[in-house]
């Protein structure tokens, strides 16, 4: 089962980079890849079960489901209902702790996911580089400014 | 129950700061308060429930057993079992994760135990910094070698 893990050190308290990051709904306003998103059936965003329905810039569709998000132990875990992308069984998670040295924090996200042996390695660089790192990159710049 | 957390970022691959680490019997090579140490009974130091029996600079003696150890997850947890200073049931977890952006590592530091009521604030500061920030200065010596 192929993975992906992207971590970063964001110069930002933790309790901070949760807040920009928390909201199910959030994605456009810090992942640069996400043009707009919506919860299904005007759900609350932080209730377990609510579904996302986003574009990318590229007009690209997706639906993921939020199944974990837990305040206490900063942490968000989600599965991709319907996607472009040649793969299946998709679950990522998005994980924040805080770092006692300097009061900055440690984010890291991974997924697991099936999809075709030949797919493999372009889906795992692709997601790595292309979203996860971007969106971290993009989150560092805006909890320095 | 006191609970003391250390986390920071060490600016080398996690692999060169496990290497270090993950020798239940090296702390005495870096860390500044160890003098000696040996494993009893003169099992490896990477079998689980060995006990290190060790010296600190001022003399006192400590015993500690290893309770995990993973190579996969970069991370050992271990227990106090006999102390001068009344740390009780005192278990502390050490883990490691790399940070992809920048090849640098992630190193968490943190212990939970019982004091003698009224001594929590005072155990609690000599935990988080004689024995964790100055063995985490210590290692970031040790390791952070880069041009």
């Amino acid at each position: 089962m192929p993975r992906v893990y992207v971590s970063s050190v964001i110069d930002a308290p933790a309790a901070r980079v949760w807040e920009r990051v928390r909201d199910f709904n959030g994605l456009p306003r810090w992942v640069p890849a996400v043009r707009d998103s919506r919860i299904e059936n005007g759900e609350a965003s932080d209730r377990i079960g609510c579904v996302r329905d986003f574009h990318l810039q590229n007009g690209d569709r997706l639906r993921e489901k939020l199944l974990g998000l837990s305040d206490y132990d900063l942490f968000c875990t989600y599965s991709i209902l319907e996607s472009p992308m040649p793969l299946t069984d998709y679950v990522a998670t998005l994980r924040l702790t805080p770092v006692t040295d300097g009061d900055r924090t440690f984010a890291e996200w991974t997924a697991e996911f099936d999809c075709a042996e030949a797919e493999a390695e372009g889906l795992v660089t692709g997601i790595g580089r292309d979203v996860f790192q971007a969106a971290f990159s993009s989150l560092k710049r805006q909890m320095a400014g | 129950m006191v609970r003391v957390v250390k986390s920071t970022i060490v600016d080398a691959p996690v692999e060169a700061v496990w290497d270090v680490l993950r020798d239940f019997n090296g702390h005495d090579r870096w860390h500044p308060i160890v003098r000696d140490s040996h494993i009893e009974k003169g099992q490896a130091s990477d079998r689980i429930g060995c006990v290190r029996r060790f010296h600190l600079q001022d003399g006192s003696e400590l015993r500690e057993q290893l309770l995990t150890l993973s190579d996969a997850d970069m991370a050992f947890s271990y227990c106090l079992l006999d102390t001068p200073v009344p740390l009780l049931n005192y278990v502390a977890h050490v883990r490691l994760s790399p940070v992809t952006d920048g090849d640098r590592t992630f190193w968490l530091w943190e212990s939970r135990f019982d004091t003698p009521a009224g001594r929590e604030q005072e155990l609690r500061v000599m935990v988080a910094e004689n024995v964790y920030q100055s063995g985490i200065d210590a290692i970031r010596t040790l390791v952070e070698v880069r041009p």
